[in-house]
């Protein structure tokens, strides 16, 4: 089974269709690039990769799963729970006042003890005695609504960027989204989350909360220093030039321990000797049994560093191989010279 | 009266307010789909509009005529004075509030406008402390203000019917809808229209077009304002009250219906007005008056959890 | 650079030199003459500072505009009153009410919170101000429940040990305060620097990249949504513990909601010390300098409360609106810079001395 499996798939916006029936598979431990000219679709794949886009049509494996929230006895519990929850609350909302009085107002003389097993009896006395319309209406239609709501709700979340991170898929983008405000270590510290345990209480009152504090500092640091920004953990992200706002980028993807990094256009704006470097880390990456997705325009980078290349044009894959099979294509040069040489 | 009577009753009121409301709603939509603010400043200059209108009906004396005539003139000079006032008042707004925040973080534009919105709630409450007539004299600043009758309250049903049908219901209608259809052929088949809408879509590209963005954005801010301020002229002469927090609480239910029928969208502002208009009045009348606030909104939450962008509103992709 | 000195101890060690002023302030204040004695009017500051952290807590980490905080601080005050008073067959002391007045505070925010949370920033704005609103028309109509516009009165002052905290008192209850405040303060701040808060700040910061790292947005700002809830529900708490009366529905108001915003916005977004500045600041011209100016002003005769204009507290929204309009323009980060400053300044001491502490070991 690989690792990820691109099954015919498809992207419409509207009328646009951006990615028309695209199939690649990436095995374990490779480095896969997606060239193609600008507006090939290559981003829009990775969106579709990600959950950050639902395809029209097709189907995505990541380890033979599908990046979405599984249907678990949990989602089905918790549906009908909220619908139960609905109906109780629309009934009680509905009698609230009427409730209070027979349970509590008609129960409680001034500073007298009070008896609580009669007025919970009282209360459900009168809710029995109350007409359907009061009671049974609002009780069923509590139970549609919030049946149906939360099914909607929850079926809209389904397909989400999180569930597919969880799975071991992290990415960067095409233009580096790190957290401004935060200093390059924290940056880091939050591609780790998946992986931290500590609870909100153990946070909110430092309960056991030291020890994974410690470690996960000491492992975002490794991970600073893998990426050679070390240097830099203390400053705040923004001010970061644009290629370490890069490098930044890969070392929070890589903190999630993912199995499968997508990269977009890592070598953008990057000198000759940068993106060499680049190279030699996206090669340190697969050495740590890390797969790579790359989408890149710098024909060196990609031909020195890929196993495999597939090419997008106008959102069809028009050529996959190993990179001498890609440069030795009529209809990759033709896509992107205009014309074929020969 | 018949159980239908009173329905239709209540109908022909539902839909005078929702009218009114749709009409703010406009404003507030616009806006919102041009720049992405909600412009909470937008009611409270409603309530300016409809101050200085009670302001122009004393300096006029429209309010001393004893029997006003079947349709009084008096509405000409408010309908030009109070929109003309909201309108460049909008602008002014934007250019002094909004507009150096335009490239700010949302949430800037969005407190700021919450910041104008106290500002203006605080002139509406000098406002009602003025020393004419038609303000009490000035005692009592914050408390609500009568704004007369200046068209016949005689009954157009023939004074033994049991549904009222008055001119006033019938201006609402030949006010709100003509600004309506004009906004909508503005919109859609004018220059501006045009321009407006591709800055709504991208004010980049629509800039490196040669569109003037802020010109169009001060034009939408110019249109909100003076549709603002029809609405306070139509509101005031309908529903006969008026008080400094007003703005708080019809602006409450235009945004409502903006957001039910999905902001940034004109004819979901309309579906929004309406909608909200008609629940008001059959809450008032099958409810209670005092739970219709809260049955508005739970209906807003039941419409937002199966349609998170409203009823017509479609939803946003963000790009990436 | 003495003056760089100067700022940076002032930025970074903000909340401990309140603390400090606020610890020694009743005993400066007894030196002061009678009507111009104050520090009996801090009280307000505290219950409302614990509010502004709630709204911190959501706006400033979290991002999400919650306009209709008033509505959570209404629950908790009547809960708190419904809870205590003894027109009711509860009667429970202060110590087990508070705790029940957050939890139901929390479990009101995840209740309204779940079909809301997943709504746009704008929308949710909305509908939050709309729940600021139907919550004082829900208190009022209820009123065989809640007194209506009477409000629950009166509710017992709490005791502790063998102290029982009385209205004429004023000092162990500015301690109290002080102390609730304190706690709230170090919950929040390590909140902040916990997995928690930095997974709240990564989705104000960039939604998607965060949801790109495994970060479920939902259940992130659903918490956040009901920390928020909670902390406004303690404030309701306290304020009607501290009144001895939760006061009319018309109280817990849009205005109450925008002061809240004003103290996070003025103060400095996403920073603890600079909310508890915002609050003193807000609270204390709202409800000190206002109040005071205007008393003393009338006194002398100097004003005629029959005109609106002349009569300071009149100019409340004025001031607070400009507030925010210039605050917006010239100053959006507020009065306290953030975090952001802050990291520019190399002292994120936290993780540094876990590092530190790493390499000693090494």
């Amino acid at each position: 089974m690989s690792l990820l499996h691109v099954d015919d798939v498809t992207m419409q916006f509207g009328g646009l269709t951006a990615v028309n029936k695209v199939d690649f598979r990436v095995e374990r431990g490779q480095i896969f690039s997606v060239i193609g000219p600008n507006g090939a679709g290559k981003t829009t794949v990775f969106n579709a990769i990600t959950g950050v886009y639902e395809p029209t049509e097709g189907i995505i494996l990541i380890d033979g799963r599908p990046g979405m929230r599984p249907v678990t006895p949990r989602t089905i519990l918790g549906i009908a729970l909220v619908g139960v929850l609905t109906a109780a609350g629309f009934t009680i909302a509905l009698n609230l006042e009427s409730m209070w009085n027979a349970a509590i107002s008609a129960n409680y003389i001034y500073k007298q003890p009070f008896a609580w097993g009669k007025a919970i009896g009282d209360a459900l006395g009168h809710l029995r005695s109350a007409p359907a319309t009061l009671t049974l209406l609002p009780a069923i239609a509590g139970l549609l609504i919030g049946v149906a709501g939360a099914t909607s709700v929850w079926r809209r979340s389904r397909r989400s960027p999180d569930v597919v991170a969880r799975q071991g898929v992290a990415r960067t983008f095409q233009n580096p989204r790190v957290f401004h405000q935060m200093t390059v270590l924290e940056n880091v510290l939050v591609g780790m989350d998946t992986k931290l345990r500590t609870r909100f209480w153990h946070a909110a009152c430092r309960l056991g909360f030291k020890h994974e504090h410690c470690s996960s500092v000491e492992k975002a640091m490794a991970m600073l220093r893998f990426v050679e920004l070390e240097d830099e953990a203390g400053a705040a992200a923004s001010c970061l030039s644009y290629g370490h706002q890069r490098r930044l980028e890969i070392a929070r993807a890589l903190a999630s321990e993912p199995k499968l990094l997508l990269l977009d256009e890592p070598a953008a704006g990057m000198n000759p000797s940068e993106s060499v470097d680049l190279m030699e880390l996206i090669r340190k990456i697969r050495d740590r049994g890390i797969a790579v997705v790359l989408i890149e325009h710098h024909m060196n980078l990609v031909m020195g560093v890929s196993d495999r290349i597939a090419v997008l044009d106008y959102g069809n894959k028009i050529a996959e191989g190993t990179p001498d099979e890609i440069q030795a294509c009529p209809k990759v040069r033709k896509a992107y010279l205009g014309t074929d040489l020969d | 009266m018949s159980n239908t009577e009173v329905l239709l009753q209540q109908l022909i009121i539902g839909l005078s307010n929702g009218m009114i409301i749709a009409l703010i709603a406009l404003g507030y939509t616009m806006v919102y789909g041009i720049v992405e603010l909600i412009n909470f400043a937008h009611g409270d200059l409603f309530m300016l509009g409809a101050f200085l209108a009670l302001t122009v009906v004393g300096a006029l004396g429209l309010d001393a005529i004893p029997e006003p005539a079947l349709l009084s003139w008096g509405f000409i000079p408010l309908l030009i004075i109070v929109p003309l006032f909201c309108a460049t008042l909008n602008w002014s707004i934007d250019r002094l509030a909004y507009r150096p925040l335009r490239d700010a973080p949302r949430l800037a534009p969005l407190v700021s406008a919450i910041g104008v919105s106290f500002v203006l709630i605080n002139i509406g409450l000098f406002w009602g402390g003025l020393r004419m007539d038609v303000f009490n004299g000035g005692v009592a600043a914050a408390s609500p203000k009568d704004f007369p009758w200046i068209v016949s309250s005689a009954n157009l049903l023939g004074p033994d019917s049991n549904i009222i049908l008055t001119w006033n219901e019938l201006l609402v209608f030949a006010i709100t809808v003509p600004l309506m259809i004009g906004l909508s052929v503005l919109v859609k088949f004018t220059r501006l229209g045009k321009a407006m809408r591709a800055v709504a879509q991208n004010p980049t590209a629509a800039r490196l077009m040669g569109i003037d963005v802020d010109r169009v954005i001060g034009a939408t801010f110019l249109i909100g304002g003076a549709l603002a301020g029809a609405a306070a002229v139509v509101y005031s002469s309908y529903n006969h009250t008026i008080y400094f927090q007003m703005g708080f609480r019809v602006g409450m239910d235009a945004f409502t219906a903006a957001v039910l029928g999905g902001i940034g969208n004109l004819p979901g502002a309309l579906v929004g007005g309406l909608v909200i208009g008609v629940i008001r009045a059959m809450s008032d009348q099958y409810i209670a008056t005092e739970w219709t606030n809260v049955v508005v909104f739970a209906i807003l939450i039941v419409v937002l959890t199966f349609r998170p962008s409203g009823i017509l509103g479609a939803t946003v992709r963000e790009k990436v | 650079m003495p003056a760089g000195g100067i700022r940076r101890i002032l930025v970074l060690r903000a909340g401990w030199i309140l603390l400090a002023i606020a610890l020694v302030l009743p005993v400066f204040d007894s030196f002061l003459p009678r009507e111009f004695q104050f520090a009996g009017l801090m009280r307000p500051i505290f219950i409302l500072a614990i509010l502004g952290l709630g709204l911190n807590v959501v706006t400033g980490y979290t991002g999400l505009l919650n306009l209709g905080l008033a509505a959570f601080m209404a629950i908790g005050a009547y809960s708190y009153g419904i809870l205590t008073c003894d027109i009711y067959p509860y009667q429970l002391s202060f110590w087990t009410a508070l705790p029940l007045t957050i939890c139901i505070g929390a479990t009101a925010g995840i209740v309204l919170g779940l079909p809301t949370i997943r709504l746009r920033g704008d929308y949710l704005a909305i509908v939050t101000l709309g729940l600021g609103e139907i919550m004082q028309d829900t208190l009022k109509n209820l009123d065989g429940i809640t007194q209506g516009t009477q409000g629950i009165n009166p509710l017992p002052a709490p005791r502790l040990f063998n102290y029982q905290f009385s209205p004429e008192n004023w000092i162990p209850w500015y301690y109290l305060l002080l102390a609730i405040l304190a706690v709230v303060v170090l919950f929040c701040r390590n909140l902040e620097h916990s997995r928690v808060g930095r997974s709240w700040i990564a989705i104000r910061e960039d939604e998607i990249a965060a949801t790109c790292m495994g970060i479920n947005p939902v259940k992130v700002k659903l918490l956040a949504f009901s920390v928020g809830a909670e902390l406004a529900a303690m404030s309701g708490g306290l304020w009607a513990a501290y009144l001895g009366s939760t006061g009319e529905p018309g109280n817990y108001d849009f205005q109450i909601s925008i002061i809240a915003l004003c103290m996070v916005i003025i103060g400095g977004m996403g920073n603890i010390s600079g909310v508890l500045l915002g609050a003193v600041v807000m609270i204390g011209f709202n409800s000190i300098l206002l109040v005071k100016v205007t008393t003393i002003l009338a006194q002398k005769g100097l004003i005629d409360t029959q005109n609106v204009i002349t009569v300071p507290s009149n100019w409340k929204y004025m001031v607070f609106g400009f507030a925010l309009i210039l605050t917006m323009r010239f100053k959006p980060e507020g009065l306290l810079p953030s975090r952001q400053i802050k990291a520019e300044l190399h002292e994120m001491d936290e993780d540094r001395r876990a590092l530190k502490k790493k390499a000693g070991t090494k």
